[in-house]
């Protein structure tokens, strides 16, 4: 297993494959980076180095208390990727998407391409609704994906440690009130994104409004629409790797 | 059941790096068989599946390409994946 320090973080990272790079960017709370691992990242891996990381928080990385504004999270991602001459692809699903776009912002000249999978904005929109925010963590369980749901309430070990990982992260840390604080994003921010944009959002989440509006107001964006939910990698794992595969493959340097 | 000398072989290696990543309380419901479920009997993580393929791969090189391997199954493959299916995979690339 590797671990890499940055910004002041002890982050756990996989690498695989060889080729342009790319950094794939997982969701708050349930997601790490199994989350690529199991899904889109190893048919990338055919032709890209591609970067695996657990968030700040998440899977085998530390859990600082504080820091998971999507600002301090660009910042583990820049240290991350630390000064290379050639530009890196991005991939995010959820939260993980809301961390590249911010990157993307701060560093346009950076990243050579985007990919924004389930971006919700404004950001907390997909943990209000889903009740994260409001409930205790015992009840964020009721807002997981149901085959997710029905595999912890017949299981024990898995249940047992998600729970312990969801309530360390809700009572431990300040992960709810940075989301609560997290801005939206309206066009005037988002003109600085430079990197030809893939939005993929599922015909049945909620946050499908924001990929429309992404697809609006970034510069150089377009949006695509998979059946699925929110956990798209999941619901729509084949048809997501082969979008992902296509934006990312070499056309030009553009 | 007897295993041969190699697939027990393989078997320990196996059950020596589950018991790394999760823990030893892992193996509180007996040892490791070929029929034993990553996901039903272990309830294994899936971030701790990863940190088993890490050290797998550590352990055996770049020829036992787990990352390849898992690229060509469905997540509900993934999801049933058994002892036995890694240790034949694993004894197939070495």
């Amino acid at each position: 297993m590797s671990f890499t320090t940055a910004n002041g973080v002890r982050l756990h990272t996989t690498a695989l494959g060889a080729g342009p790079p790319v950094v794939m960017l997982h969701g708050l709370l349930i997601g790490s980076l199994a989350s690529w691992y199991f899904t889109a990242a190893p048919a990338l891996a055919r032709t890209h180095a591609v970067q695996l990381y657990d968030l700040r928080g998440h899977g085998l990385s530390d859990r600082p208390v504080d820091g998971y504004d999507t600002a301090t999270m660009a910042a583990d991602l820049a240290a991350l990727i630390g000064d290379r001459p050639e530009r890196v692809d991005l991939v995010g699903h959820s939260y993980g998407a809301l961390v590249a776009l911010a990157f993307a912002r701060a560093h346009p000249d950076r990243v050579r391409r985007l990919a924004l999978v389930e971006a919700p904005l404004p950001p907390a929109t997909f943990a209000d609704e889903h009740g994260f925010l409001t409930a205790g963590p015992d009840h964020m369980i009721a807002a997981l994906p149901p085959g997710l749901r029905e595999a912890i309430a017949g299981g024990r070990r898995q249940a047992a440690r998600l729970l312990a990982t969801l309530r360390a992260l809700a009572y431990e840390t300040t992960l709810l009130a940075d989301l609560r604080a997290e801005p939206d994003l309206d066009a005037a921010a988002l003109a600085a994104v430079t990197a030809p944009t893939l939005c993929v959002y599922g015909d049945r989440s909620s946050c499908r409004p924001a990929g429309e509006r992404l697809a609006a107001q970034l510069p150089d964006a377009r949006l695509a629409i998979l059946p699925g939910g929110h956990y798209l990698h999941l619901d729509a794992k084949d048809a997501l790797t082969a979008l992902l595969v296509d934006h990312l493959a070499e056309h030009g340097d553009g | 059941m007897t295993l041969d000398p190699a697939t027990a072989a393989i078997l320990a290696t196996v059950e020596r790096l589950v018991i790394e990543v999760a823990g030893d309380e892992i193996t509180l419901a007996g040892p490791l068989t070929l029929t034993t479920s990553f996901n039903a009997d272990l309830e294994l993580e899936s971030i701790e599946f990863v940190a088993l393929a890490e050290q797998l791969q550590a352990h055996y090189g770049a020829q036992v390409d787990f990352v390849g391997w898992i690229s060509t199954k469905q997540l509900d493959e993934i999801i049933a994946l058994t002892v036995g299916d890694l240790v034949t995979f694993i004894a197939a690339r070495t």
